[in-house]
């Protein structure tokens, strides 16, 4: 069953088009990339999805329950971790805790129990030390924590990681992988290696359109490699193949590059080493990378 | 009510670790104080001042200071301690929007108008203690140094300046729903006290608006009897209730 679905969603701010026809959906227990460029409209679908914006057109369904702009009851499944997490700075991280734990219904013991379990998973302090003091990574280890705390179905989070250091953003991916087997979540970045590590659908928006959507292998097999690179001991055997082969270029003092060339050029490649007696340090055939699925998608 | 309960357990302690309960508390005592306090000190300030008043051909008489001078005090201070609880809560809503700390209360299934009644209920809960300690003060001290009895219609006069205040706290959260600044709301209710203000110089209006029931002086000294309020009473009453209904359906479609 899919836990999100958008349907022929659009948004226009003024005469700026954000959301443009836009489609997904969901499946449970799934770690979702939505990836797009700074202004893509990443934000706005979350806060659409939220019942935080209005909708110019199309349906949004979550847990099958239709969203509504305003007073959203479908938010009592989702968990919302925003890219600048804001709380009340004048209470401590249980305080707080506990307050959200109270608006969702959740009974005292479980509240005091789960609050403890996440502060100690975000490796947060159940101390005295209030809100104001604490540093953006530290609010964003709070925000996993508030997210997760009523155990949702959806987990969105908008762009967790982009504040982070190297160290925090690790374990963020750590945390949000880890909740997998409960929770789907939903994750905005533009951070692509942060996707490879821990996502099973991706989802590339652009224009305020899916560009490109599936697993990652499909992603991935959509366009199969089709680039050579050749490392070779020595200047001098690089140009020599140079000379051999055409169509190489140069991408370093012994490295060449070859474009749009098939398996039997390959083939082809490895004859002529062999016959000129050229060695080389490495021969690969070069996987598309999701940047440069990315930068083709948004015609780079 | 579990949600209600605890939004509003938030919203007292913010008032107490803000500081703003006590500077509220501060004011009110201090105010509470000032008003038999200035009554107390108005003829020994008129006899320092009788002698360079003489020079200029004004002469003093004997000044007779009872407990309608304190009381008259009061009356005059009150809409300063009104505006200064308005300045110190018209942030109620709008730092929440500034900050966007409301986001992930209302993600996590807060009933939107469930924040409202609770920031109102904190409005009303300050504003009546603020009030009870000042009004408290003074008359403990008015009854110690004078009469209280000889004010008319005291108990319904302080009422009336109470009935306003939350009136014009409904004003806040109305124009709290509307606007996104605490200036904005501060002007805003400022309007709306001119507009009624101005509305009362009509002959026609005078007695159906709600400052009508700031005119406490001429109740105190009954040029006005109590029962030619109580159309400006319903009428407070009923433009209180019709903000509060007002502002849950701009809040329900308010981008937070």
């Amino acid at each position: 069953m899919d836990i999100l679905k958008i349907s022929h969603v659009t948004k226009a701010f003024g005469t700026k088009k954000v959301l443009n026809d836009l489609n997904f959906s969901v499946p449970e227990h799934s770690v979702y990339g939505f990836i797009g460029q700074n202004g893509a409209g990443k934000t706005t679908t979350m806060k659409i999805v939220l019942g935080l914006l209005k909708r110019d057109q199309g349906e949004i369904l979550v847990n099958g329950e239709n969203v509504t702009f305003g007073q959203n009851n479908t938010n009592q499944y989702i968990g919302y971790l925003p890219d600048v997490p804001e709380f009340y700075d004048f209470m401590t991280s249980l305080e707080y805790l506990t307050m959200c734990g109270q608006i969702t219904g959740m009974l005292k013991k479980e509240i005091r129990e789960k609050s403890i379990e996440l502060l100690k998973l975000v490796g947060l302090d159940a101390d005295h030390k209030r809100i104001k003091g604490f540093s953006r990574g530290m609010k964003q280890r709070l925000g996993i924590a508030q997210a997760l705390l009523n155990s949702p179905k959806l987990l969105i989070c908008d762009e967790p990681t982009s504040a982070l250091d190297p160290m925090g953003r690790k374990e963020v991916l750590d945390i949000l992988s880890s909740v997998k087997e409960h929770t789907t979540v939903v994750f905005s970045t533009h951070i692509l290696s942060d996707v490879e590590r821990i996502c099973d659908r991706i989802a590339f928006l652009h224009e305020g359109k899916i560009a490109l959507s599936g697993t990652l292998e499909e992603i991935r097999n959509i366009r199969k490699g089709d680039r050579i690179e050749l490392e070779f001991l020595t200047e001098q055997d690089a140009k020599k193949f140079s000379e051999l082969c055409a169509g190489g270029k140069k991408t370093g003092r012994t490295k060449l590059l070859f474009s749009k060339k098939t398996e039997r050029d390959m083939l082809e490649m490895m004859k002529c080493l062999l016959q000129n007696q050229i060695s080389v340090v490495r021969l690969e055939r070069l996987e598309p990378t999701l940047e440069d699925l990315f930068l083709e998608v948004i015609g780079k | 009510m579990k949600q209600f309960t605890a939004f509003i357990q938030k919203e007292f302690l913010e008032q107490l670790r803000s500081g703003k309960a006590m500077i509220l508390g501060t004011v009110c005592c201090l105010f509470g104080i000032m008003n038999p306090a200035t009554a107390k000190l108005l003829p020994w300030l008129l006899e320092i001042l009788s002698e360079q008043l003489s020079e200029n051909g004004m002469y003093i008489t004997e000044i007779q200071v009872d407990a309608l001078t304190s009381w008259t005090q009061f009356f005059k201070n009150m809409p300063v301690l009104l505006t200064v609880f308005i300045v110190l809560f018209s942030s109620i809503l709008t730092a929440e929007y500034q900050k966007g700390t409301l986001i992930n209360i209302v993600t996590k299934g807060m009933k939107r108008w469930k924040i409202l009644i609770a920031k109102l209920l904190t409005m009303f809960v300050f504003w009546s203690a603020g009030y009870l300690v000042t009004f408290g003060i003074t008359y403990g001290y008015n009854a110690y140094f004078w009469d209280n009895n000889i004010v008319l219609n005291l108990l319904f006069a302080v009422f009336g300046y109470y009935l306003t205040g939350l009136w014009l706290i409904s004003v806040v959260l109305t124009a709290s729903c509307v606007l996104r600044s605490s200036s904005g709301v501060i002007l805003f209710t400022g309007a709306a006290f001119a507009v009624s203000y101005f509305l009362g110089l009509l002959p026609a209006f005078r007695e159906y608006v709600p400052t009508f029931l700031f005119r406490s002086n001429d109740l105190l000294t009954g040029v006005i009897h109590s029962d030619e309020c109580l159309a400006a009473i319903g009428i407070t009453f009923f433009l209180t209730i019709l903000n509060g209904f007002l502002s849950v359906l701009f809040f329900d479609k308010k981008a937070i």
